[in-house]
């Protein structure tokens, strides 16, 4: 009794979860109860709603522990409770990925999916695909079938999105479902319809003529199913997307016919579509947005969100088309929804004149502390883009901005602050100043170590080429006394570089860093250690070496070098030369790209990082018996395509350039289905100075599969001018006929043939790795003295704007421009780019470009290197 | 146990549920076998290999019996054990035409009987003996023979020729089952 009343006050206190304590061990004890004799369902049930919470709360099971209680579970089928029943379908689904053998339920769900319960039968089929393999799928195949067809309609969606999941481990069996798929997409009943649509397409999403089969015939007849005509809508926009067809195409008329349709969806959709397409002439797009404008004074608050989301996203393509909406937005700012008020605001402020953009900014601020984190970086994001639209309004934002950075949030939300501060700090130097001094408040007071970890960072970077560098000073160190050992570690690197970059604070960071030296850390300490020494030998080059810039080898090839060394046992000191540089990576824009387009399938949960292409090329190249002597891999360029990509033969190339050599990696795919290729191999007629070492055939290259062919050159030895060639190449191989169903030659002699290919050109870039120079400044005086120069002055008749100058010099040298010189200031006629990287062998190269605009553009080029060949080479090919 | 389920098991009102397990090799007809079982209403026309198991239900002299219809393809022959500890009884069909097969059957039944959750307990062994109206098929002597059963000292066991499809010698093996699970329960409530 004392018990229950224990529980009773604990429900009233909590009024909470029933399942906050359950504990892993304690369920699965419980779930033996499952194997007695007779299942008393009213005890089961609850422990298998335990088992199905825990499990959906990321509980981890074992392999062994999934198997007994799925097994247990199993023996659950003998009980006539419906509840119960359909919990087991659920813990079959969740179980079916970790236990083993969990086939063994196969037999009582095909039952149960063709049985007379109808509440069985959807469920069971959702169960029987979760444990279902590419083997078994043949057994089920015809209850799958039937069941597609069925009319229930809750069979059906189930065995249709069923099918569509196992699209991914057995396309070719679903493909044979077609003609069921078919039948459902006539189905009256609307999710049936839907869905049968979502299959067809993704059975065929790979064969544009059946898809625009399927499409003409589908908007031809009238699709009851508004979820279907969505869907329609979205394959269409995709078609006139790849088929760059213009405005008058079939596809366009449908689309803009559903913006009669009677459901509002479909409506939506249909100007979702069109406002997103890229090739939409004004007439369409402001068709669309009228509708989206109607949208925005709809009184169904998901229609406004949606309206004004669109239109939010389309401000920055569209601008013009997006003002017309003006007043709708403006009476918007004050809707009661505060998600569809934020969208409206930051979408007048895209649109917006300069004038408008304070009366914007108050309207938000008086609402900010009350929207969500998402929708406040939003707002962010909408003030980056107004700040580099309207640089003069750089205080405005950057108070807004401050005020932001002090008040509660989540990491994601501070650091897209954080970046929007960096962003205008880059963008516009009048910002700096204030900029940093915003930045080194927050950082006071600053609960996310990266963020600070980053912010130091920057401050090392900007601090020492303020007017003022001796402010900063007095941030950084407090963050040495107050924080965790992460951030205090920044901290020390972050102080070492003003010690390095301003001599007049030399002697007051030297007394800060010899505190340090007693810090409770190692990583402190060791740093502290580095640091000081270095900078107590008082030396320029010391300096920018090992202070100023960072380290340029990949990391993980330096483990992996590392880690061979401290096994190999030797005397050598460890040459880190002879670890590969790392490729600059370009942040990835096509993710960027993806994640706005996934619309028709969702995305997976994020994948981990890829290495890095040479990681990759590395590891493939070294398991080659002859290249794994030529040393680490310097430089793969990037995929050359040797002949046209329709062709029966396709055949790309990736040249990898080692220290005095360069593997050729020729990846060739054979189209043709009746054809079996022996013996493959590139004949190379490699210009003056080259030497063929080594080539390795592919032995055999079937229909529809890529082989590798690979050849060893060494470059030509002291004579760089001549290492920049053009090699003709020819595909040779042996052709036997055979049968394209079965992939067996038919006769056993087969005869010679040969296949041109297209000349492969090795060039500069190819030997050059791009290096990113912090200090590119400091790194070129010191160069004046130890190394070669060279000047020339070129005239590029071809270059119209200075830009385009500055991108072909920088593609042509395969170099990395530093201190952001890339970027030219608009209006100007003059401008200096300057680049660095690293020719292979270990030469630095640095490169000044001083380029000019007058008929053309004019350029004087300083190269200055440590090897005299290379500087010359240089100027020589830029002719 | 209440004093009332006591009173109402001590009458036998109550119809108790047993668990039995359908094993043997593949296609020696366990699903025929649990199938002729079963009540007008639930008989199925057409019978396929059974992937895993299934579930089914039947009556006999107030028994109610729930026969877990194991599949006896080689793959899933291992998977036989997992059912093994709850079952008051075993029915083990064999084809008895098929005499090639015959040591494959042995062995399957030796490791079951050397099963931890098998060996210990005292569960009612019934062997059909089926197919009985195939011309080459091998009496059930013969094949207790075969099968060495008579070694088989700690168990009842029983064998009936049977013919699935017709139903023939059916009954008479399953009523041997009837009564051995009924003896042994009372024995334990």
């Amino acid at each position: 009794m004392s018990a229950f009343k224990r529980e009773k006050k604990e429900e009233e206190d909590g009024g909470g979860n029933p399942f906050q304590n359950i504990e892993k061990t304690s369920v699965l004890q419980e779930a033996r109860i499952f194997n007695e004799t007779s299942v008393n369902p009213r005890k089961c049930t609850p422990i298998l709603t335990k088992l199905l919470y825990m499990l959906n709360q990321g509980e981890q099971l074992s392999a062994k522990e999934a198997t007994d209680v799925f097994f247990a579970m199993t023996k659950l089928f003998q009980s006539k409770d419906v509840i119960l029943r359909r919990l087991v379908y659920l813990g079959i689904k969740e179980l079916s990925s970790i236990a083993d053998d969990v086939i063994i339920v196969t037999s009582s769900l095909t039952k149960d999916m063709t049985g007379k319960e109808d509440m069985y039968r959807a469920a069971a089929i959702r169960a029987l695909c979760s444990i279902t393999d590419a083997t078994m799928l043949q057994a089920i195949e015809r209850y799958m079938k039937q069941a597609i067809v069925d009319r229930n309609p809750a069979v059906s969606s189930a065995a249709l999105v069923s099918s569509l999941h196992m699209t991914k481990f057995a396309p070719e069996v679903v493909k044979r479902w077609v003609n069921e798929a078919q039948e459902a997409v006539n189905s009256d009943n609307i999710m049936v319809q839907y869905h049968a649509l979502g299959l067809l397409y993704h059975i065929r999403k790979t064969d544009r003529l059946a898809v625009t089969k399927l499409v003409s015939r589908l908007t031809r007849m009238s699709l009851k199913s508004p979820y279907a005509v969505c869907m329609l809508i979205r394959i269409s926009a995709k078609l006139i997307e790849e088929e760059g067809s213009d405005s008058n195409s079939p596809y366009f008329e449908y689309i803009e016919s559903c913006f009669r349709h009677k459901s509002e969806m479909v409506v939506y959709e249909a100007a979702h579509a069109i406002v997103n397409l890229d090739r939409t002439s004004s007439r369409e797009l402001a068709q669309a947005i009228s509708v989206l404008q109607l949208f925005c004074g709809a009184p169904k608050p998901t229609l406004r969100f949606a309206a004004v989301r669109t239109l939010n996203q389309v401000a920055i393509s569209h601008p013009t088309a997006v003002t017309a909406c003006n007043i709708d937005l403006e009476n918007l700012i004050t809707d009661s929804n505060r998600s569809i008020a934020t969208l409206a605001i930051t979408t007048l402020l895209k649109t917006g004149a300069e004038s408008s953009v304070d009366r914007l900014m108050k309207q938000i601020a008086s609402f900010v502390s009350e929207i969500s984190d998402e929708f406040k970086v939003v707002v962010v994001q909408a003030i980056q883009a107004l700040a580099l639209k309207f640089p003069r309004k750089h205080s405005v934002l950057m108070n807004f901005l401050s005020a932001m950075l002090r008040d509660e949030g989540g990491l994601e939300y501070k650091a897209s602050i954080a970046d929007t501060i960096i962003t205008i700090i880059e963008d516009n130097p009048e910002a700096k100043e204030t900029g940093l001094a915003h930045l080194c408040e927050f950082i006071e007071d600053c609960e996310h170590i990266s963020l600070a970890v980053r912010i130091l960072n920057l401050l090392g970077k900007e601090g020492p080429k303020t007017k003022q560098p001796s402010r900063y000073i007095r941030f950084i160190y407090n963050r040495v006394i107050l924080e965790c050992p992460s951030i205090r570690a920044a901290a020390v690197s972050a102080m070492a570089q003003f010690g390095a970059s301003c001599p007049n604070l030399l002697e007051n960071i030297q007394v800060l860093l010899a505190r340090c030296q007693m810090d409770s850390d190692d990583e402190v300490r060791d740093r502290a250690t580095y640091y000081s020494s270095i900078l107590n030998r008082n030396d320029k080059s010391l300096y920018n070496n090992y202070v100023l810039d960072t380290l340029q080898v990949s990391i993980p090839a330096l483990e992996r070098s590392l880690k061979e060394y401290s096994q190999s046992n030797t005397d050598q000191p460890f040459d880190i030369k002879a670890v590969p540089v790392a490729a600059v990576t370009k942040p990835d824009e096509h993710e960027v790209k993806q994640k706005s387009e996934g619309m028709l399938i969702s995305n997976g949960p994020a994948r981990a990082p890829p290495a890095s292409r040479e990681e990759n090329f590395a590891e493939r190249l070294s398991a080659l018996p002859d290249v794994n002597l030529l040393g680490s891999l310097f430089k793969s360029s990037e995929v050359v395509e040797l002949t046209e990509s329709e062709t029966e033969y396709v055949v790309r190339c990736v040249k990898h350039s080692y220290a005095r050599h360069i593997v050729l990696q020729f990846d060739c795919l054979n189209t043709l289905d009746d054809q079996l290729l022996e013996n493959v191999r590139v004949q190379l007629d490699p210009s003056e100075g080259y030497e063929i070492i080594k080539e390795i055939p592919c032995p055999k290259l079937p229909y529809n599969e890529t082989g590798t062919v690979y050849i060893i050159l060494k470059f030509p030895e002291d004579d760089l001018q001549n290492s920049i060639g053009t090699f003709g190449a020819v595909l040779k191989f042996l052709v036997k006929d055979c049968d394209p169903a079965t992939g067996i030659p038919d006769i056993d002699a087969g005869y010679d043939d040969e296949y041109m290919l297209e000349d492969l050109e090795v060039t500069l870039g190819d030997q050059i790795q791009k290096v990113s120079k912090a200090n590119w400044g400091a790194a070129w005086e010191e160069a004046e003295a130890s190394s070669y120069e060279m000047e020339d002055t070129y005239a590029l008749s071809s270059m119209n704007s200075l830009e385009e100058a500055v991108g072909n010099i920088i593609k042509f040298l395969g170099l990395q421009p530093a201190e952001r010189s890339d970027k030219v200031p608009k209006d100007k006629t003059t401008h200096t780019l300057l680049l660095a990287g690293i020719f292979r062998g270990g030469i630095d190269i640095l490169v000044r470009a001083k380029l000019a605009l007058a008929d053309g553009v004019t350029m004087q080029l300083t190269v200055r290197s440590q090897d005299e060949g290379v500087s010359d080479l240089i100027t020589s090919v830029v002719g | 146990m209440g004093l009332f389920q006591k009173l109402v098991n001590f009458l036998g009102v109550r119809r108790r549920e047993v668990n039995v397990l359908v094993v043997g090799l593949n296609n020696s007809g366990k699903t025929t076998v649990v199938n002729s079982f079963k009540s007008e209403d639930d008989k199925v026309s057409d019978i396929v290999p059974t992937v895993g198991f299934s579930v089914e239900r039947f009556q006999n002299q107030n028994l109610a019996f729930t026969a877990f219809d194991m599949s006896g393809h080689g793959r899933y022959r291992d998977l036989w054990e997992h059912y093994y500890k709850d079952c008051h009884g075993i029915i083990f069909v064999i084809d008895s035409s098929d005499r090639l097969r015959l040591v494959v059957v042995k062995e399957e039944l030796d490791l079951l009987l050397q099963h931890p959750d098998v060996c210990q307990k005292k569960i009612p062994i019934l062997f059909f003996a089926n197919k009985m109206d195939f011309k080459e098929s091998l009496s059930s002597v013969k094949i207790a023979a075969a099968l060495g059963l008579d070694k088989i000292m700690d168990k009842p066991w029983h064998i009936a020729a049977s013919n699935a499809l017709t139903g023939e010698g059916l009954q008479e093996g399953v009523e041997w089952l009837t009564q051995q699970i009924r003896e042994i329960l009372s024995v334990k409530g």
